[in-house]
């Protein structure tokens, strides 16, 4: 979802009417944007304004149970700036450290070809293409949406798949144990249906990566097969890992 | 604007207590203060919440829910973004929508969805007492805006219907509700001339 999808539910949202999802991230969206937030505090102001009508005396025993309730109830301090951590939290940044990691062994890979081949603009230009890919895995794997799901590969090793609907993608992250026998190599398929769509080959011998797939929510599952150097079009039997989605 | 000076010429009589002034107190632990602040703005809190309810008993138990909330996060406030009692009635609004996802969570949704009339919910409302200047700005203002535009802020407002059930009650696109729901309430700020410190 881009920020101009998010911030047409300034409406909906100071009206409470998104669901927890949407809320989250429309948060986010307002502390990065402070003309966005100038315009949601003027429209929550003035949905405020529409309990002004909505005016019902309560019974008078009410304002004393509320009296009674406050005696017992303690007070917040002025706001502090340090958040406790959540569980998701640190799932979530084990995540972006495991796939940093693994893009990074990319680069390294790609740093040695450069020097080799003495092309530094292209070595420039690839790192400039792994730290787009790897701002786009963050942006990803920082979704308030994001869902985590993981399947063993056979052989040894494991795929984890998150996807975010607002983000209409997912990062797949593969971390296999050894590479398919035969000279053979692992490729990626998104499984919609009876539909199996490449998601990306690995190189020869290589066993781990890190792969963006856009409109990953639509797909009903995530495959990993073991392919002839360069890929298929079609994945073959068997099915080394499967990661489902819906 | 011309209604904003009216309303402070009406208010010069009998000042009504700054409920930021109040709010500062409560924040300080101030009992008497919160007693003051509950009588300013107690109707309108169980008011809306009871609207939104519909249940008087259940409106009682998150009214209380709401004003201990008041009392706990007093220091939360912040003036820049908005006036003391928006604050509390954006509190109870939350409260109140919170209330009845929960409800509909466990009973049947689309039943009572599809039970909700789409009249014009706020009459009812506004009908249960009339007079005071700021009600009748406000029923003034939602008759200015278009049909649709009404319907999506009031039956999110008062009925807390999320923007999807919206859609369907109307039978509109969500692109459609949810820029009616925006224009719906720009047209409704530069009506009631409401402004935020802060710009």
């Amino acid at each position: 979802m881009t920020t101009t999808d998010i911030h047409a539910l300034v409406g909906a949202y100071a009206l409470d009417a998104v669901d927890d999802v949407e809320r989250a991230a429309f948060d986010r969206h307002v502390a990065e944007c402070d003309t966005c937030r100038a315009e949601l505090d003027e429209l929550r102001e003035t949905a405020a304004r529409l309990a002004d009508p909505a005016w019902s005396v309560p019974p008078p025993r009410l304002k004393t149970d509320v009296m009674a309730a406050i005696g017992r109830t303690g007070q917040l301090p002025p706001p502090a700036p340090a958040v406790a951590e959540t569980p998701v939290g640190r799932g979530r940044r084990r995540l972006v450290a495991v796939a940093a990691a693994v893009l990074l062994a990319g680069g390294t890979g790609v740093a040695v070809y450069g020097v080799q081949e003495q092309r530094v603009e292209e070595q420039r230009r690839l790192a400039a293409v792994a730290a787009q890919q790897e701002a786009r895995v963050r942006s990803i794997l920082a979704a308030p949406d994001l869902v985590v799901r993981t399947a063993p590969v056979i052989g040894g090793g494991k795929v984890t798949v998150a996807s975010s609907q607002l983000r209409d993608a997912g990062v797949v992250l593969m971390g296999a144990d050894a590479a398919p026998s035969g000279g053979e190599v692992y490729q990626l398929w998104t499984l919609r249906g009876r539909n199996a769509t490449s998601a990306g080959v690995l190189a020869a011998g290589q066993t781990t990566a890190v792969q963006v797939v856009d409109g990953l929510p639509d797909s009903d599952a995530v495959g990993v097969t073991a392919e002839p150097p360069g890929g298929s079009t079609a994945p073959t039997a068997p099915i080394l890992s499967l990661v489902q989605l819906a | 604007m011309t209604e904003r000076a009216r309303d402070h010429l009406s208010a010069v009589p009998d000042p009504p207590p700054d409920a930021a002034a109040l709010l500062r107190a409560v924040a300080q632990g101030d009992e008497p203060a919160f007693g003051r602040l509950y009588d300013l703005v107690a109707a309108r809190v169980y008011g809306l919440i009871r609207r939104v309810l519909r249940d008087p008993a259940q409106a009682e138990e998150v009214t209380q829910e709401v004003m201990v909330e008041v009392w706990r996060t007093a220091s939360r406030f912040d003036g820049t973004r908005g006036a003391a009692t928006s604050w509390i009635f954006t509190i109870a609004h939350r409260r109140a929508v919170d209330r009845v996802r929960a409800e509909q969570a466990s009973a049947d949704r689309a039943r009572k969805v599809g039970a909700a009339s789409v009249d014009t919910p706020y009459d009812e409302v506004v009908d249960e007492v009339a007079g005071r200047l700021e009600r009748q700005q406000v029923r003034r203002c939602l008759d200015d805006l278009t049909e649709l535009q009404r319907q999506a802020v009031t039956l999110a407002y008062y009925r807390g219907h999320s923007y999807r059930e919206v859609a369907d009650l109307l039978g509109t696109p969500l692109p459609t509700v949810k820029s009616r729901m925006r224009d719906g309430l720009i047209r409704l700020r530069d009506c009631l001339g409401v402004e935020v410190a802060s710009r």
